[in-house]
């Protein structure tokens, strides 16, 4: 048992000195591995913040009709009936140029300026829920809506709010994407690193293995070394990470308080930062073992 | 110790370096193959390190049928075989004694005996004063033995030497020869290939030959 630790330990030792030998391609690899970690991540953490602000905005779809300053209410109860009729409309809700007024006048900044008014500026309006989502549907009714006498405008406002969100759903998966292929990246890039480690330690270990030394003793420095760089990088990309956060975070903090809006970037959690270490450390050492692998298998020793 | 019963060994392309061949090599022996180039000779060696495989028959050491053997089982018989080879494979980019400190380091010899050992090999192949010189550095002579240190430094039972003095002359070749037989004398069995007819008489060991892949009568 205490060979087999001692046997690690000198492996884990090796590894490092190896690391030290070639301090300057040690750190180049590292970096490489560690921005292919971060890209992913950094994105990853981007769209969840936009999504998680998106989630914050109404995306229930609600159509806003505005008739005409001179409608009347008549035209406004005929066209509160038409607008039922449509088989597209789930909900009708009229708000009445007085409502809207009052609502308004409820906003001190502008309740001085509409109380300076002689008559009401506002003009009868109505909030439609509609049944179908999809925008060709959405579309024509706009169009059947704006056809009828009196109406001045229709606005679907939610529409960008719901992109938006689609947007950050198909970004995730982007990123999912991204993700699967710099880890392939990271896994090849770490056995191009530990092939090259091979082929300047061919006859050491071609000599090793005619003496005894089983695959497992050769492969086991190669695989400490893919887990220590893997997980140096991962500390590089969580560095990286953290530094990218903090700067956005104040742009996006200066934004959103002129918005009103208290949103924040977040930042990575503990748990978050023990992980990306140690997918860096598990992807080094799937590249190590890979190419180890792949290298005794073709030696002839048997 | 060592033995081979109806051996055959094929290789992939085709040739058959052994034809079928039986003999057993007893504990504490001395053996030498002798034979022409061709003959088979390195086949033999190699199949009794179990750096080939047999493709009939079977070929026993310590009475473990090397054919059952898995990698880790192979790995750990090498250990207890001594493997001198005709090409030394020696590092170049270590020294002499961390050359012979090589298969402490695979059997995981407590750390602080290693350099009492590896003095110790170093010494009765005669190199003790050159343990930090480059094996480059060395002569062909200095090079089979620093490669002999390193096949014995794990002290083991049966030492395998494929043509130890097939780059040296007949009086460096004798003294090569002289440090087998001293290994034998301590009850290392020892089997060794060579071609080298004269010193064989003198060495006055059991011998076989091989011709055309069979023993010869």
């Amino acid at each position: 048992m205490s060979a087999w630790i001692s046997s690690h330990v000198q492996a884990c030792l090796r590894a490092f000195k190896r690391m030290l030998l070639a301090p300057m391609a040690t750190l180049i690899s590292t970096l490489v591995i560690g921005i292919a970690i971060m890209l992913p991540l950094g994105l990853y953490s981007l769209f969840s913040n936009i999504t998680a602000a998106a989630s914050r905005l109404n995306t229930e779809p609600n159509v806003n009709v505005y008739l005409q300053v001179l409608a009347k209410d008549e035209d406004a109860r005929e066209i509160e009936k038409r607008l039922q009729a449509m088989t597209n409309v789930a909900n009708v809700k009229f708000i009445s140029r007085e409502t809207a007024l009052t609502e308004m006048k409820r906003v001190a900044s502008v309740a001085d300026l509409l109380n300076g008014l002689d008559n009401n500026p506002l003009p009868h309006a109505f909030t439609l829920r509609p049944r179908a989502t999809d925008t060709a549907t959405l579309e024509q009714m706009r169009k059947d809506i704006a056809a009828l006498p009196k109406i001045d405008a229709v606005v679907m406002d939610f529409e960008w709010a719901k992109k938006l969100k689609r947007f950050a759903t198909f970004a995730e998966r982007l990123v999912m994407l991204l993700g699967a292929v710099l880890a392939l990246a990271v896994v090849f890039v770490t056995g191009n690193t530990i092939r090259l480690q091979i082929l300047t330690q061919k006859d050491e270990i071609e000599v090793s293995r005619l003496i005894g030394a089983t695959k497992r003793f050769v492969r086991r420095p190669f695989l400490y070394f893919g887990v220590l760089q893997g997980a140096l990088a991962g500390g590089v990309a969580v560095l990286a990470i953290l530094a990218l956060t903090w700067w956005a975070g104040k742009e996006v903090q200066a934004l959103t308080i002129s918005y009103g809006s208290d949103f924040q970037l977040q930042y990575a959690t503990p748990e978050q930062i023990i992980g990306i270490i140690a997918i860096g450390a598990f992807l080094g050492w799937l590249g190590a073992y890979l190419s180890v692998s792949m290298y005794l298998r073709n030696s002839r020793t048997a | 110790m060592i033995t081979f019963s109806n051996t055959v060994k094929r290789y992939s392309n085709g040739f058959e370096a052994l034809k079928g061949v039986t003999l057993t090599i007893e504990k504490g022996e001395m053996v030498a193959i002798t034979g022409h180039s061709g003959a088979g000779k390195s086949t033999l060696l190699k199949l009794a390190a179990g750096i080939e495989a047999a493709s009939k028959g079977s070929v026993l050491v310590n009475n473990q049928n090397l054919a059952q053997l898995k990698e880790t089982g192979l790995g750990v018989l090498r250990r207890n075989l001594g493997l001198v080879f005709q090409d030394h494979k020696l590092l170049f980019d270590r020294n002499a004694f961390e050359n012979v400190a090589l298969p402490l380091s695979i059997t995981g010899f407590p750390r602080a005996d290693v350099g009492k050992r590896v003095r110790a090999a170093l010494d009765k192949v005669g190199l003790l004063d050159r343990e930090k010189a480059n094996p480059i550095t060395l002569s062909g002579g200095e090079q089979q033995r620093l490669c002999i240190a390193r096949a014995i430094v794990n002290r083991p039972a049966i030492l395998i030497a494929d043509e130890p003095t097939g780059h040296l002359d007949q009086e460096y070749g004798a003294r090569i020869l002289d440090l087998f037989k001293s290994f034998n004398q301590v009850g290392v069995t020892v089997l060794l290939s060579t071609h080298d007819e004269l010193n064989l008489t003198r060495l006055n060991c059991r011998r076989i030959h091989l011709n055309l892949g069979k023993v010869a009568a």
